[in-house]
């Protein structure tokens, strides 16, 4: 059963269309990995998903509802890129201001806050500013503030950014957990390893179209024996589909 | 509703938390209101300047000499310098020659010579010299103000004294003696009062007035002088009846003081907005189920929350400091305090809207702030100011809630007679929200 229906969706700033005719659909229970290089589409794609952005063409559709109802808001949880944390507050008190906006409180959202500070490893510090946090505890809490109104599905956008291989670890076990227990996740990624562990299927966007969607088995199948390894690897496939020149 | 009251709590612990915004939103406005006390003589007996060096030759060596350079010297704003160090530790008395290299040594910047004709001189009147650096115009304009002030408070007496030198030259000493008995016995028969006195006073030059030494720092009691015999200027005050001459200037300057300060801190408050952008913590709420509505409310009532009590905080460090009267007047104050609060925390809003990142908004923000401040009346009463720039004012929010302040304060103006201010405060903010808002929507800030 679909949770996520993106159906020809189009993207426009101006005169640059940042996503082209992107049809994409996800299953309840998917972990879905989105690889693309800089300036690909990718977090226009999960704006438009989140319902931060209106499509100029298409519609998104969570659980049957349009992005941006109420309803859809409430099924889905984001994780941004950047650290979307308060560095003067504390860990307890941020969770709490992003649980009250979700409308939890009183008990269910105390217990919520705990819960989920226990989850990453958070609990001996939850009363230290934000700001004292080294990054791979920012991360952790930046992922847990998404997870507050136990959302059905959640947009993780390059969730491990700079953090060291031990908080990254605590992560994958995390969303490996939640996954397992149901949740949806769509995690952006510039790491092959990270989607090749985490992902049970892949989309590669470029220039804001969808190039390749399929499962990493599917994908690795389709990659030409190219690389310096003689191997066949995600990440052959991706430079093959996406070019060698560098992106800014 | 919900919304905003968790993002105006999380804003008011993100103050609390945030050491150096509390410093900046009260300390430092605190500590800046006690300087400006300082620099505008509110701490002193006298208001105004005080111990201006002034380098003083007394070249004529005579009693008329002698008393205007004791004129000056009684003048609080003068520090008067008469002579320098020399060998052996003794002091010389300064000579006309000297003045040019002390200036140059900024020993002072202003000197008074009194040439041997000073008093003297077969003209009716006083001859005397300025030498200055003009170095600052303002400072240039005060002392010779002051200067001019001891001059003429002065001038009567000598000028009697030297009138009577005169008529002494060509009567004779028993002639001009003789003339002033008759003419002290022709005045005590007329008008009463001791012959004798009378007498003594016609001599000296001193015909009914006082020396201003005698009558009080400055001439500022001088009643009987020259002037006041020949003018009479009743002073009658409709407002600031019993207040100090301290307290008068500071109920008038704080105002404008704790305005400017405010605009500084809500400015400040706005441009968070822009780190809650950069960090996509406007994402993560707009994704879930908070409106952009909630987002901009929240900013701007916690910015007025902030301002009231900014407000609040530095009139009563007026009171403490200055002797301000608050109390009879809380409720009105407090209805101002709002109005202007809230005027400035939808500027800052404004200011946000307008600005595409943190550091515009800080450029914008100072030059909105302190060209609002000058032209305001902040700084200066604005009559001031050139006619033009004097009708912009009144398009300022600066311009009406010092207008309210002064109200309460000074006029001690009752809750209705506050209308005008208030609702020209409360029409701009109205104006100023709406005008963010349709720029909010355009911007790339909720993106």
């Amino acid at each position: 059963m679909s949770l996520l229906n993106v159906t020809s969706v189009t993207v426009r700033y101006g005169a640059l269309t940042a996503l082209a005719d992107i049809d994409l659909t996800i299953d309840a229970g998917e972990f879905f990995g989105l690889l693309g290089p800089n300036g690909a589409g990718k977090s226009t794609l999960m704006s438009t998903i989140a319902g931060l952005r209106r499509p100029n063409e298409g519609a998104v559709a969570i659980d049957g509802r349009s992005a941006g109802d109420p309803a859809a808001r409430a099924a889905l949880g984001l994780v941004p890129q950047g650290l979307a944390l308060y560095p003067d507050l504390t860990a307890q008190e941020n969770l709490e201001i992003f649980g009250a906006l979700q409308g939890l409180g009183g008990a269910e959202l105390r217990e919520r806050v705990a819960e989920l500070l226990k989850a990453v490893q958070l609990e001996d510090r939850r009363h230290d500013v934000v700001k004292s946090y080294s990054g791979g505890m920012k991360r952790r809490l930046n992922l847990a503030a998404g997870l507050l109104h136990r959302p059905k599905l959640l947009l993780c956008d390059e969730p491990t950014v700079g953090v060291d291989p031990q908080s990254r670890n605590a992560i994958f076990e995390l969303l490996e957990r939640l996954n397992a227990g149901g949740m949806t996740i769509i995690y952006s990624t510039h790491y092959m390893e990270e989607a090749s562990r985490l992902c049970s299927r892949i989309g590669i966007i470029d220039h804001g179209r969808m190039l390749a969607l399929g499962s990493l088995d599917g994908l690795l199948g389709e990659a030409r024996e190219v690389t310096i390894l003689q191997r066949p690897s995600l990440e052959a496939k991706f430079l093959e589909l996406t070019g060698r020149a560098l992106r800014e | 509703m919900r919304h905003i009251i968790v993002l105006v709590r999380k804003d008011l612990k993100h103050f609390v938390r945030d050491r150096a915004a509390l410093l900046l939103t009260f300390l430092v406005p605190f500590a800046l209101i006690a300087l400006f006390g300082f620099i505008f003589g509110l701490y002193g007996s006298h208001g105004g300047p005080a111990g201006i060096n002034v380098g003083v030759v007394d070249a004529s060596g005579s009693p008329d000499g002698a008393r205007l350079v004791a004129a000056l010297k009684a003048e609080p704003a003068f520090n008067v310098i008469t002579d320098e160090p020399g060998p052996n530790g003794t002091r010389t008395p300064l000579a006309e020659k000297d003045l040019d290299r002390l200036i140059r040594a900024d020993r002072f910047r202003f000197a008074l010579v009194l040439p041997p004709d000073f008093s003297s001189g077969d003209n009716i009147g006083l001859h005397v010299k300025l030498v200055e650096n003009p170095q600052n115009n303002i400072e240039t304009q005060m002392v010779t103000g002051l200067l001019q002030k001891t001059l003429f408070t002065s001038a009567p007496r000598l000028i009697g004294a030297h009138l009577q030198s005169l008529a002494r030259r060509e009567l004779g000493s028993d002639r001009l003696d003789r003339f002033d008995r008759r003419m002290a016995q022709t005045v005590a028969s007329a008008f009463g009062g001791d012959e004798q006195q009378i007498y003594a006073h016609i001599r000296d030059g001193a015909m009914g007035w006082t020396a201003p030494a005698e009558a009080g720092a400055g001439g500022a009691g001088g009643t009987s002088d020259f002037m006041s015999r020949i003018l009479k200027i009743d002073t009658v005050k409709v407002a600031g009846k019993g207040l100090s001459d301290r307290t008068a200037t500071a109920t008038q300057l704080v105002g404008g003081w704790a305005i400017q300060f405010l605009l500084f801190a809500v400015a400040a408050s706005a441009v968070s907005l822009f780190y809650e952008k950069d960090h996509g913590i406007f994402q993560r709420l707009l994704a879930g189920s908070c409106p952009r509505s909630a987002i901009l409310c929240s900013k701007f009532i916690y910015g007025m929350l902030i301002g009231l009590l900014q407000l609040l905080v530095l009139f009563i460090a007026g009171h403490f400091l200055f002797g301000i009267h608050l109390l009879p007047y809380v409720p009105a104050l407090v209805l101002m305090c709002l109005g202007a609060a809230a005027a400035c925390s939808a500027f800052g809003m404004l200011l946000a809207s307008v600005a595409g990142s943190q550091d515009a908004a800080r450029g914008l923000s100072t030059l909105a702030i302190l060209t609002m401040s000058a032209i305001g009346g902040a700084w200066m009463p604005i009559s001031l100011l050139p006619a033009a720039v004097q009708q912009v004012s009144k398009l300022t929010l600066v311009y009406w809630s010092m207008e309210g302040f002064g109200k309460v304060l000074w006029l001690h103006a009752a809750l209705a007679e506050l209308l005008v201010p208030f609702g020209i405060l409360a029409g701009m903010t109205a104006l100023i929200l709406a005008i963010s808002w349709w720029r909010f929507n355009r911007s790339t800030i909720f993106d």
